[in-house]
């Protein structure tokens, strides 16, 4: 009786094996798969790399109000405000950020900042590849954390401009 | 010049001399006048205090304070001057009995001014009127002007060796200066705002002196008191609520006008017998029975008796004597609004509640009726309401929430008739459009 | 304050409490722990009952009652929180939500708004308020005054402090009920004393200011309390800085800080005029004169350059031929070891500073006397006060805030002698015109000179005034500089014979440090003569400081023009526009100054040096009534370095041991006395007093309060309590008494700085909020000529 427990055992045991024999991999094939991911794959929530969004009109959402870097558990991100004139117009309110530094040598990727947001400006993107051997690279400036600018407002104009070379008519706002 | 009307079921005392010229003062004299102030000359100023405590006469304004204990509160004795005020910024919407006297028998509100000038040991008495009354100045500063020729006004009035200047005094159209404190501060040439209370105005008023500060119906029922005794003139009335008084019966009947009627008069009798009844054969749906602060009457509360007391136990105010009534076609989310519509646009802006609730209750019953409510707009008006009644600075924030409170908790069917995007359902000429519901209001 | 006033009893919340009979329900409550909220009451203006936030529940009464607007009554049983008040504050707040824009992210109160804690507070987060919001646009008032009106709450605070405090009334309000809005004098700007206390005192983000918005918010900055760098009153000023490129910038300045001896008040220039700090004019690095040009050099050189040259002068030409010229901006610390380093180091008396009062002649006169001399805070509280001559107005804002205030909640009576129409007549019982010049005429005349009054004015009105006089107990009395010399003694003298207290008025922040500090060429620290300088005195410098007077500073130009004076150290200073002296004077002098900018004296030098202004340092300063206080180190320029340090750092290179200078400490020795060059046998006079104040020695050479410790033991009068000093808190100094015997001084090389509320000499050129706002051009005398210092 105990041979036969034993056998069974191992068959129980070998079945499984088997059976995810034919199961198709799971196995991520980072960074050798295809696209500019290279493989990796990320839920909706994963925390990357901050975005610093614009609104409808292209202008920035980030009003400087200094939030995210109160709630800031590492103190990372540092700003310098502005106040928006007719002629320069920045964000939609009164003051927007001229400065705007998130140091990633400090960042823990907590999303207290994405939380503390007022208006939705700073968000976590997908960027991950930080890696850098040099760390006064990774103080990352606005110009590095900008969202780029809706397409109806020529965002795709740089693609575009082979074609306008070719004297078609340019994209304009 | 308002047509003036009469019913038989009158009991004219105030109103005796209207229609019988009596703006001119060689008319005025032939019907009695300037009589009761040369008794009163002869009289201890306590005497006339008692004799118009007597007469159990109270306030003709609005608030119902007896005029006599209000005259006792002046000190005897004061380091500066004393004064006497009339109260003729007449703005209460559905009130229009102080235009009649002010124009038909400015001479009593001049006779009534000095006897309690007499009273209090004032010299100088002040005439404040409406601004919108412009003609009515006109009125009064000719009135004055023959009161001072003939010498009753002025130095050495009917050669008694005293004293007594009268002045008039115009204002510049706003409901708040009918505030007894504002009025004062607007009469000092500044901003109509209401004062800090306690000290109250028989201690400091005007110009930081005591003063006292009657209606104009109030000061033209003294001369009457005078002559004919405090006792005839409370016998009148109900008790503690003495004489007659000046009923300004509008809105949909069939007689409107002002009508000079026994304090206790019965409200139905008052709508049926005296107004005619109902215009257009239609039936009555409420009632607003002292000018539009007072909470308002349903049809069914109608039976009761004119008086400061009944009315305060039926949930409501005599207030200023404007009747407003009613028919059954009314929308009264309509009448809400155009009830706060008037104070928002007459608050004088200095205190939060005041300011703000009346902007906000204004605003959410415009969209109700324009048929944008919300079923919680319902609540939130009352809510709105609830909270400014006893916050404010002065009473305006009380006139404005009383009978918004009333109209939602008595008429709340109605407003939930304009739910769900329908304008108002009453009005057949309201908005047709439909307006759109909010979004995200839920 | 003859009698105190009665004490009521009530009882707040089951709790019995007192109050003198009169006071304000919420004042009582407030000092009794209970905070009652409110938006539109403030201490000090007057009650309006507007904001209905301060409702309470008090027995036998009906309604809710307004704490502001209430007086406490015996036997009052009081509840300041139920359910009921805390639903009425609730829907107040709901109320003024639902016209207020909620821009916090945005709006410059964020974080310090009275409106934001309250919503906190009582919980009215969820709008019920669907409809849309009133708005207007903001507007421009002036240069440093901003109204965002939909912010606004109409508490009517601005109204008021700037009508009942400031005397303005450039504020009101237009409009009536929901379109009620506050309004500027002008129509659509501000013509006013541009002093921002609208904005300070504002509980919401309405009134914003000029020279902040927008650029930061409160809790990304520092807030320091220090004194303001102006006039001679002393001011506290909360300076916001926050880190930036060059060390720590000065974002604001405000008074969230009540606690200084200015209470509410702060005019523009304390306010607003810290901007010179970031001028792009400043000067950041040495600059020495190579081939008749001013070139960059590093500190090393140019220390190593004044050292060689000043110990050739020493060593060649004597002490004498060195002046020393000294600042009335710099801190006591500061100015007492320029006039060591002068006497010690350079063996010169030839030190002086721009004079603007008659202080050795004000200590003089009070010879003999006790507690003559009065502080700010007594000017708020004194029963009478006499003025004569000034503007304080114009050149004392805070003491004008303070008599205001003083006339208005205490009824004091204000008595002005003045040769102009100044504001303060407006406030003044009794104001007398008299002619330019005849002060000094008045004080003799207030002794019983009767002969005096014909030149003054009208004899029965003087004679009338002086009655009045007489029969004041507890005046205070302050004087310009009109008043010096020989006239200051028949003030005194009355002042005495009806125990009135003294104010000298002088201009500058650190004018009175600057006499009580010795940057005289004839009197050390604490009004001491030179001459007189024996016995233990002596030793205290050591036996090492020169005797015989130096030169003024005129002396000095006039020497430097005859080839006398071969080297000149200008500190903080400007004498040449100042005087107006010849510049071609200098031309054979080496020049050292140290300044932040290149001032027309600055411009002739051969050595100039970048100086940290008095925001950029610690030490102390004294104001014009003698009142000490700390200054806090708030902003911060890496690259330039405090006076102090400057003149350390000179003394060092010349070789001198700078423990004779400074009394630090080297860490473990306990030892003192060698430090300071005692020799064995000696007591160490300053290491007794140090063990017996309980103070430990000081560590560093360039820490100014290890100095403080020797002003404090040898300056008579600044021995006032070392704890409260550190605390932040003002100490009154009393002057010195001399004794029998005159002080040299000399009241005809004063000059007053005829600064306006809208100048402040050389940093007042250089601020540009103070040359933006408009009233600039109109204040500024035709005949003042340059400001400087």
């Amino acid at each position: 009786m105990p041979i036969l427990k034993n056998i069974a055992a191992i068959a129980k045991g070998m079945s499984i094996t088997l059976k995810e024999m034919f199961a198709p991999t799971v196995v991520e094939n980072y960074p050798d798969g295809p696209g500019p991911l290279k493989g990796a794959k990320f839920q909706e929530r994963f925390r990357g790399v901050h975005v610093l969004q614009r609104d409808e009109n292209g202008l920035e959402k980030c009003v400087a109000c200094f939030l995210c870097a109160a709630a800031c558990p590492s103190n990372c991100i540092y700003i310098e405000a502005a106040e928006n004139t007719a002629e320069n117009r920045i964000s939609g309110a009164e003051r927007y950020a001229k400065v705007y530094n998130i140091d990633y040598n400090r960042c823990i990727f907590c999303g207290y900042c994405v939380e503390a947001c007022p208006t939705d400006a700073i968000t976590h993107g997908h960027g991950f590849e930080l890696a850098t051997f040099n760390a006064s690279n990774l103080v990352y400036r606005k110009e590095q954390l900008l969202a780029p600018m809706p397409a109806h407002l020529g965002a795709n104009a740089v693609f575009n401009k082979a074609e306008i070379d070719k004297g078609m008519p340019a994209l304009t706002s | 010049m308002a047509d003036l009307v009469s019913h038989p079921a009158e009991v004219k005392v105030v109103s005796k001399r209207f229609g019988k010229g009596a703006a001119n003062i060689d008319r005025y004299l032939e019907l009695d006048g300037y009589k009761a102030v040369q008794k009163a000359l002869g009289m201890d100023p306590d005497a006339i205090i008692n004799e118009v405590k007597t007469s159990a006469l109270r306030g003709r304004g609005g608030a119902g304070f007896a005029t006599g204990m209000k005259w006792s509160f002046v000190p005897k004795q004061s380091a500066k001057p004393k004064y006497v005020l009339c109260n003729g910024d007449e703005s209460e919407p559905g009130t229009c009995k102080d235009r009649l006297i002010l124009e038909h028998d400015p001479h009593s509100v001049i006779e009534g001014v000095m006897i309690a000038g007499l009273a209090i040991g004032a010299r100088i008495g002040y005439i404040y009127i409406r601004g919108e009354y412009r003609y009515l100045s006109v009125i009064m500063e000719k009135a004055i002007a023959d009161a001072y020729a003939r010498g009753f006004l002025g130095k050495n009035i009917f050669g008694s060796g005293r004293d007594f200047d009268v002045y008039w005094h115009g204002g510049a159209g706003a409901y708040e200066v009918g505030e007894e404190s504002a009025l004062m501060e607007s009469l000092e040439g500044k901003r109509g705002i209401p004062r800090i209370k306690p000290p109250f105005p028989a201690v400091v008023g005007l110009f930081g002196g005591p003063t006292v500060i009657n209606n104009v119906e109030t000061l033209a029922s003294v001369p009457p008191i005078i002559l004919q005794g405090g006792e005839w003139f409370a016998s009148l009335g109900t008790p503690k609520n003495g004489g007659t008084r000046l009923y300004c019966l509008n809105g949909h009947i069939n007689n409107p006008g002002v009508y000079e009627l026994p304090v206790g008069f019965n409200l139905l009798r008052m709508i049926n017998e005296v107004g005619g009844g109902i215009w257009k054969g239609r039936k009555l749906k409420a009632v607003t029975p002292g000018g539009s602060s007072c909470p308002i009457l349903k049809a069914e509360e109608c039976d009761i008796a004119m008086d400061f007391d009944t009315l305060m136990k039926a949930g409501s105010m005599l207030g200023s004597g404007g009747v407003v009534i009613l028919d059954d076609q009314t929308c009264m989310v309509k009448y809400a609004l155009r009830t706060i519509k008037f104070y928002q646009h007459e608050s004088c802006g200095w205190c939060i509640p005041c300011r703000e609730g009346t902007d906000w209750l204004k605003k959410s019953l415009t969209r109700f009726h324009a048929g944008a409510g919300l079923k919680k707009d319902i609540d939130n008006i009352q809510y709105l309401a609830e909270n400014m009644l006893g916050r404010t600075f002065c009473a305006l924030g009380d006139a404005a929430a009383m009978p918004t409170i009333s109209i939602v908790k008595k008429f709340r069917n109605e407003f939930e008739d304009h739910l769900e995007g329908r304008p108002c359902p009453y009005d057949p000429e309201a908005v047709t459009q439909q307006l759109p519901v909010l979004a995200g209001a839920h | 304050m003859a009698d105190a006033p009665k004490l009521v009893n009530l009882t707040v919340d089951g709790k019995a409490i007192t109050a003198p009979a009169g006071t304000l329900l919420i004042d009582a409550c407030k000092n009794a722990g209970i905070e009652i909220p409110s938006f539109c009451y403030y201490p000090g203006l007057s009650v309006q009952g507007a904001c209905r936030m301060c409702l309470v529940k008090i027995e036998k009464m009906p309604k809710l009652q307004t704490s502001c607007t209430t007086v406490v009554g015996e036997g009052m049983v009081v509840t300041t929180e139920n359910d009921e008040i805390h639903q009425a504050r609730k829907s107040m707040l709901e109320l003024v939500l639902a016209n207020h824009p909620l821009d916090c992210p945005v709006c410059d109160a964020g974080g310090q708004c009275e409106l934001q804690d309250m919503t906190f507070t009582y919980g009215a987060a969820e709008s019920k308020f669907v409809d849309i919001k009133n708005h207007r646009d903001e507007q421009q008032w002036s240069p440093v005054v901003y109204f965002d009106r939909p912010r606004c709450i109409l508490c009517y605070r601005c109204v008021r402090v700037c009508g009942e405090g400031m005397d303005v009334w450039a504020l009101g309000i237009q409009q009536r009920g929901v379109s009620s809005v506050i309004a500027p004098n002008m129509e659509d700007h501000l013509e006013c004393e541009e002093c921002g206390m609208c904005i300070d005192i504002c509980p919401v983000g309405a009134l914003t200011s000029g020279a902040y918005r927008y650029k930061t918010r409160p809790w990304e900055m520092n807030h320091v309390a220090t004194v303001c760098t102006h006039c001679g009153d002393g001011c506290v000023t909360t300076l916001g800085v926050r880190r930036s490129d060059t060390g720590m910038e000065i974002m604001r300045g405000d008074n969230r800080d009540k606690s200084g001896i200015n209470g509410d008040f702060l005019c523009i220039k304390g306010r607003y005029a810290f901007d010179f700090s970031k001028e792009p004019e400043r000067i950041t690095v040495p600059l020495i004169r190579r081939n008749s040009k001013l070139e960059p050099a590093t500190w090393e050189a140019a220390f190593e350059l004044i050292a060689s040259k000043l110990k050739e002068v020493r060593d060649r030409d004597g002490g004498q031929a060195i002046g020393v010229i000294g600042s009335n901006r710099t801190t006591n610390e500061e100015n007492y070891l320029l006039q060591k380093f002068a006497r010690l180091v350079l063996a010169t008396n030839n030190i002086d500073h721009h004079r603007t009062a008659d202080y050795p002649g004000f200590v003089s006169a009070l010879a003999g006397t006790q507690n003559m001399t009065a502080s700010m805070r007594d000017v708020a509280s004194a029963p009478a006060i006499l003025l004569i001559g000034n503007d304080p107005t114009e050149q004392h804002p805070l003491l004008a805030w303070q008599i205001r205030n003083n006339v208005r909640l205490n009824k004091a009576r204000l008595y002005t002698v003045n040769s102009n129409q100044i504001k303060l007549r407006r406030q003044s019982t009794v104001f007398h015109l008299i002619s330019a010049g005849s002060e000094g005429a008045f004080a003799q005349f207030l002794v019983g000179n009767d002969s005096a009054a014909s030149s003054v004015g009208d004899p029965q009105a003087l004679n009338s005034l002086r009655d009045k006089l007489r029969g004041e107990q507890g005046l205070v009395i302050a004087f310009g500089s009109e008043i010096r010399g020989e006239h200051i003694k028949p003030l005194v003298q009355f002042a005495q014979s009806v125990g009135a207290k003294l104010i000298c008025l002088g201009d500058y922040a650190n004018s009175r440090g600057a006499a009580d500090m010795g940057l005289y060429p004839d009197l050390l620290p604490g009004y001491y003569p030179v001459s007189q300088l024996t016995g233990s005195k002596d030793e205290d410098w050591m036996g090492k400081a020169p005797k015989q007077p130096g030169l003024t500073l005129q002396e000095m130009f006039s020497a430097a023009a005859g080839g006398r004076l071969r080297a000149l150290y200008v500190v903080g200073s400007n004498p040449v526009a100042r005087y107006n002296l010849d510049p071609f004077a200098l031309k054979n002098t080496f020049t050292v100054v140290q300044d932040m900018f290149l001032t027309e004296t600055a411009t002739l030098a051969d050595v100039v040096l970048p100086a940290a202004n008095a925001y950029e340092k610690g030490g102390t300063f004294t104001n014009t009534c003698g009142d000490l206080q700390r200054l806090q180190k708030a902003g911060d320029v890496t690259t330039v370095k405090s006076d102090f340090e400057i003149i350390v750092r000179i003394a060092n290179a010349m070789g001198y041991d700078v423990h004779g200078l400074v009394p630090f400490a080297p860490g473990l020795r306990a030892d003192m006395g060698q430090t300071r060059g005692a020799e064995s046998g000696e007591a160490d006079r300053h290491k007794v007093w140090l063990t017996r104040q309980g103070i430990e020695p000081k560590l560093s050479p360039f820490d100014p309060l290890a100095l403080l410790d020797e002003i404090q033991r040898l300056v008579p009068g600044y021995e006032v309590s070392r704890l409260n000093l550190m605390a932040g808190n003002d100490q009154h100094t009393q002057v010195p008494d001399i004794g029998s015997g005159e002080l040299p001084s000399h009241p005809e090389l004063i000059v007053p700085s005829e600064d306006t509320l809208f100048t402040s000499g050389t940093l007042g050129r250089y601020s540009k909020t103070l040359n933006s706002v408009m009233e600039n051009d109109r204040a500024v005398p035709e005949d003042a000529g340059i400001p400087a210092d």
